[in-house]
């Protein structure tokens, strides 16, 4: 029940990370919008990684960062089902991965029962069984091991009071009647199950293997590649897992032979090594995101733009307000804020129009059928005199608390509210303490920058998340972070979310994206791509729709040398 | 001396413990809470609970000191059957590995980048130093010495850039700097440290230079050194044996602290160019509120520079016979 | 703790031998020496634009924080328009990438900025490292033995792991009094030892022991006698931590805790042109330069001044 602030989390918070990407429409002349870069997919060689950061976890109980549960996903583990292998809207789609079907609900989708492949195996040759399954699900209850996903124990039923299976304890609500079946009992049904379990809490992990903390440094590999050296901070490397079966799977090619991922290095060194793409470099392919000023340097050039993988993160970026204090409780304020912003400027600041699409609606493109919504119809720079005559005159003096890595964000915001006589302090904090400002309701600021990606393309993983007003918590609040308390809006969410027909769902979901528009809890400003360059010798590369368009590693390879 | 040791020492440890509790104290009252961090995304009030009894957040401030200072000497069993071994300095939230073991795997990077420095900037500063005290007021002297103050004037960072555009970019002559272990290969060992050792010897280099031809020239005109020359020595010994002797015995001193300051990392320019050390762990650590990593990292640097002081007194001695011990 | 003659317990200034007050020699000696008055000239040269900001910004136009979407090429992640970083009549240094503002007025009040920070912050650092240093030197005992552990211990600390922590958790307030606060902290300790080992030298001089014959009390004493007789190592002490706090400023920002935006400084400035060093080098050459002239500047003065107090030379 959370969609993945942390991915924007992720961009808003990397202080290393200048945070640039971009959102821009698919016709962008990039190398995005469905075509792999080109070479033919070969297999052998090494591929290399280049990031300016370490995996928050790699343990799939802990991974939930989008970014990394592709890493985790495509190379180390296997889950019950996971998206294909394929770029644009078509990786959107659901395929089983280790069970042999999408599973099968009874109860009116309380039950789900899924059955697994044969031929599934460890990386020490193991047979993988159901009840591996259900210890890593049970390990996303315990308190030793948290910041994973937490569908688990919003979804099943008992999930309240266990308290996850390093003392001994099992959870009921999972069954293993034999080692090829698991049936999971939830406590409502859920018609989207199937999309649930491609998270990684859905992988297996053998209990023999279990290091608590520390197995996030040595995750046991079901997956195309094990861990042959993981220094953290410094390299992982990955070699091939002799026993997985590429028959027993339908998306992960596992071309190169060996996988090296260098970490911590600056963005600007990766960006020029790409750039150059010298020697080991022309198999070399970046992590994070290229930094704005490197793409003045890759735009202009055909074969530098050629290799740029720039796929839509799927993520909406938002100017958040606390709506329960003055001035923001009023929503006209709120509204003329809405008119006042230069989003042009924003835009700016995000790379240009190749690199970020001026949103006008909460919900990405991906949810509202294709077609973004355009509720004020405004133009991109604001309309100035419209907010001027809502605030009737007022000139306001209000805070706004930004992660040290937004700067230039927060800057382009101050500087076009300024043009309606609303004053704004910026008060730039750590990443480190950006959320836990933020989350806690009796600090959270005026004004700050909020995203939300869904963690699977469903209306129902983005409006309930972040406008129900019954999900607010007092301290480490994340979500509905503007504190918005609306009863018709928490009411016609639990009206589309018993809705049986999809189609009408989305409509409905749409529909609501409207209605709050016009409350205007927040401002969505932004859906941003993410940039990522790749070295001339790559194969396969494009950005997955799924994980905020991170490069699908389940299909990239290297040229031969 | 052997009393005058012991005392030294409980000073030592003394101001580590000092500097512990108060960089404790510190991080203990931040606005950051390390459990609402690792609980993630829309996490219940009750979990978050769970997760800071579980990381041991909930006692009081002196009862979490008393168990970090033991855990130092005794080593301790934190939660989920993690062992910490001796000396155990805590666990970082976001490398899930005991801070020792995170401390010991950067110091390399941070050795190999002190020392190959400090040995490039003692030769060229200390040569250059000497050639510009020995031909005081010449136009060598003086190009020597508008070189040093220009190269001393330029921010870290600003050379390391420079660096980076020109060497590596522009000239292709070095791979761009990525740390490969001495053992490993100690060619790419070396030819990944250039760049870094350039960078920091350019701003020391500089500053020993005016140290050293300062105390040259100072040490040149004692009357000693006339009675030297006097007796007929060559001016080769003269400078030698009785110039650069005495020059160099305050030179030792800072070299010490800032071998000492640079050993426990060079943040900056290990930031620049992507160098896993002790100074990078420190400020990822702080962009990361990992408490144990901060915690860690300060009392590793305090530790450096308070031993390198009582090394350059003891070394001190050695070399400046007029120096007693009370 | 250092049981043994530090180095700095260096000689206090040698009376004058002529008729001369020190002082008027001293300015003499400066007056001759050519890097010294360049050193002065670029210091006063930056005074001036510093002081006068508002009234410079006011002739070109701009002010720091003017956005010019029309002088950068938005297509292209906001690249300045024209050569050399968009250097036009409208405006005289370029612009920043993406926002388009003034590089002029921003190097202008960045001057400002860090020009404030670092001499406050040595002042912090002049003010209790004297006051305490001399407390020290002349009382000795257990004052002298609290102070120097206190100095010790402050040395000790690996100050800029600490400064950087230390920010990034200190709830907002004043981020310019903030880090004044803190870099004369860390840096007191320093003046602080050379003014204990001048203060202990000194205390035996006849002119103290008659002042105490005279009645003079310990404070009288200690301000009215000793201080002046020390203000030259301190002043040049002062000068010389100038650079080292413009830097230090540089280097905070750097790493991210600098002054609190849109506030320009240099450092600040550097920190955020390093990415775009080769797409627009004049972004980070301006600021650079203006740093670099002016650690430049203060190093050259400073050294100077020290040289014409103790003309055999240097010592730290």
């Amino acid at each position: 029940m959370s969609g993945t602030t942390r991915i924007a989390g992720g961009l808003l918070a990397a202080a290393l990370v200048i945070g640039v990407a971009g959102c821009g429409s698919s016709k962008s002349p990039t190398a995005s919008g469905g075509e792999p870069a080109t070479g033919t997919p070969t297999k052998g060689g090494t591929l290399t990684v280049l990031s300016n950061q370490d995996f928050s976890h790699l343990d799939p109980t802990r991974n939930w960062t989008m970014p990394h549960m592709d890493f985790g996903i495509r190379l180390l583990y296997r889950t019950l089902t996971t998206f294909k292998s394929e770029p644009g809207a078509a990786g959107a789609e659901v395929v089983p991965d280790m069970a042999t079907d999408l599973g099968t609900p009874s109860q009116g989708g309380k039950v789900w029962k899924f059955t697994l492949k044969d031929g599934l195996k460890y990386e020490d040759g193991t047979p993988i069984v159901a009840d591996d399954i259900k210890y890593n699900v049970e390990r996303s209850f315990a308190p030793e091991l948290p910041g994973g996903p937490n569908y688990a124990q919003v979804y099943l039923a008992g999930g309240d009071k266990y308290k996850g299976p390093l003392k001994g304890e099992r959870l009921k609500s999972i069954e293993t009647p034999d080692d090829k079946t698991i049936i999971f009992k939830l406590k409502r049904p859920v018609a989207e199950f199937s999309s649930t379990v491609t998270l990684p809490t859905f992988a297996p992990v053998p209990k023999a293997k279990e290091a608590g903390a520390q197995y996030d440094n040595r995750p046991f590999s079901s997956g195309p590649y094990k861990i042959e050296t993981y220094d953290r901070g410094k390299e992982l490397v990955l070699v091939r897992n002799e026993h997985w079966d590429p028959a027993t799977d339908t998306v992960r090619k596992a071309l190169p032979d060996k996988i090296v991922v260098k970490q911590g290095l600056r963005q600007s060194v990766i960006d020029d090594r790409l750039i150059d793409s010298r020697g080991d470099d022309e198999n070399a392919l970046t992590y994070s995101d290229v930094s704005a000023a490197s793409l003045a340097k890759i735009l202009p050039k055909p074969e530098t733009r050629a290799r740029l993988i720039s796929e839509i993160s799927g993520c909406t970026d938002m100017l958040g307000f606390n709506t329960t204090k003055a001035p923001f409780d009023d929503p006209k304020v709120r509204q003329a804020v809405h008119f006042a912003l230069d989003k042009q400027a924003l835009q700016t600041a995000e790379g240009g129009p190749d690199m970020a699409e001026i949103a006008t609606a909460y919900l990405p493109p991906a949810l509202s059928g294709g077609q973004a919504q355009d509720v004020y119809g405004l133009p991109q720079t604001g309309d100035v005199e419209k907010a001027k005559a809502l605030l009737g005159g007022k000139t306001l003096d209000v805070g706004m608390t930004i992660s040290t890595g937004d700067k230039l964000v927060g800057e382009a915001v101050q500087s076009s509210l300024k043009r309606v006589g609303i004053n704004v302090t910026l008060n730039p904090v750590d990443p480190s303490v950006y959320y836990d400002t933020i989350g806690d309701t009796a600090k959270t600021p005026d004004m700050f920058i909020y995203g939300w990606c869904p963690d699977y393309p469903s209306g129902a993983t983005f409006l309930p998340m972040i406008f129900d007003s019954r999900t607010i918590v007092e301290k480490g609040n994340s979500g509905n972070v503007w504190q918005f308390k609306d009863k018709a809006v928490d009411a016609k969410i639990d009206e589309i979310q018993a809705m049986t027909d999809g189609d009408a769902a989305n409509k409905a979901w749409v529909e609501l994206d409207k209605q709050i528009m016009e409350a205007s809890p927040a401002v969505p400003f932004m859906w941003k791509k993410k940039p990522l360059l790749v070295g001339k010798g790559i194969t396969g590369a494009y950005g997955h729709p799924v994980w905020s368009g991170q490069l699908d590693y389940a299909t990239l390879g290297v040229k031969q040398k | 001396m052997i009393v005058y040791l012991a005392k030294r020492i409980a000073a030592v440890v003394g101001i580590l413990l000092v500097i512990c509790a108060v960089t404790f104290v510190i991080f203990y009252v931040v606005p950051s809470d390390p459990a609402i961090q690792a609980c993630g995304k829309t996490c219940t009030p009750e979990r978050v609970a769970e997760v800071r009894a579980q990381m041991g957040l909930d006692k009081p401030v002196w009862e979490q000191f008393g168990v970090y200072v033991v855990g130092i000497f005794a080593g301790r069993t934190l939660g989920a059957g993690i062992e910490c071994g001796i000396p155990c300095f805590g666990f970082s939230y976001q490398n899930s590995l005991p801070v020792w073991d995170l401390l010991v795997d950067r110091l390399g990077t941070s050795v190999s980048l002190a020392i190959g420095a400090a040995v490039l900037w003692l030769i060229v500063g200390l040569t250059v130093g000497i050639i510009s005290a020995l031909r005081q007021g010449t136009a060598l002297d003086r190009t020597l010495m508008i070189a040093t103050l220009t190269s001393a004037s330029l921010p870290v960072y600003f050379v390391a850039m420079l660096l980076l555009l020109f060497v590596v970019r522009i000239a292709e002559i070095l791979p761009y700097p990525a740390y490969v272990e001495l053992a490993e290969d100690p060619v790419a060992w070396a030819s990944n440290l250039i760049l870094p050792w350039f960078t920091l010897a350019a701003l020391y280099a500089a500053m020993y230079a005016r140290l050293s031809r300062a105390q040259m020239i100072e040490t040149m005109s004692e009357p000693y050194i006339r009675t030297a020359r006097a007796k007929g020595l060559p001016e080769r010994t003269v400078v030698v044996k009785h110039g650069m002797r005495a020059a160099m015995t305050p030179i030792v001193t800072i070299f010490g602290m800032d071998l000492g300051g640079l050993l426990a990392g060079a943040m900056i320019t290990e930031t620049v160019f992507g160098l896993p050390g002790i100074g990078r762990l420190a400020y990822d650590g702080i962009v990361k509120a990992d408490q144990p990593v901060i915690l860690g990292t300060t009392l590793l640097a305090a530790f450096f520079i308070v031993i390198a002081n009582l090394v350059v007194d003891l070394v001190y001695a050695v070399i400046d016979p007029r120096v007693r011990y009370s | 703790m250092t049981a043994l003659s530090t180095p700095e317990t260096a000689p206090p200034v040698a009376p004058a031998a002529t008729g001369r007050s020190p002082s008027r020699l001293i300015w003499d000696r400066i007056r001759r020496d050519r890097a010294a008055v360049f050193g002065m000239a670029i210091i006063v040269l930056f005074v001036v634009i510093a002081v006068t900001a508002p009234l410079l910004t006011m002739i070109n136009g701009w002010s720091p924080y003017d956005f010019d979407p029309s002088a950068i090429d938005k297509k292209l992640a906001g690249v300045p328009k024209g050569i050399l970083g968009g250097i036009s009549a409208e405006h005289w240094l370029g612009v920043e990438p993406v926002s388009g503002r003034d590089i002029f007025s921003r190097v202008v009040y960045g001057a400002q900025i860090s020009l404030l920070i670092s001499v406050l912050a040595v002042i912090v650092s002049v003010l209790v490292g004297t006051v305490l240093g001399l407390l020290a030197g002349y009382f000795g005992g257990w004052i002298d033995a609290a102070i120097s552990r206190v100095m010790d211990l402050l040395m000790s600390f690996p100050s800029l792991i600490f400064m950087i922590a230390l920010i990034s958790v200190m709830p907002d307030g004043n981020r310019i009094l903030l880090l004044v606060a803190i870099m004369g902290g860390f840096g007191w300790p320093y003046i602080g030892r050379i003014v204990r080992g001048q203060a202990i030298t000194v205390k035996h001089r006849e002119y103290v022991d008659a002042a105490r014959v005279g009645g003079a009390m310990g404070p009288s004493i200690l301000f009215r006698e000793m201080l002046p007789n020390i203000t030259a190592p301190i002043l040049v002490y002062a000068t010389l931590a100038i650079p080292t706090n413009i830097g230090t400023e540089a280097a905070l920002s750097f790493l991210g805790v600098g002054v609190r935006p849109p506030t320009a400084s240099w450092g600040q400035m550097i920190q955020e042109s390093m990415v775009w060093y080769e797409v627009d080098p004049m972004y980070f050459i301006i600021p650079g330069i203006c740093l670099f002239l002016t650690v430049l500047a203060f190093t050259l003065f400073g050294d100077a001044m020290r040289d014409a107090i103790d003309p055999k030379g240097g010592r730290r």
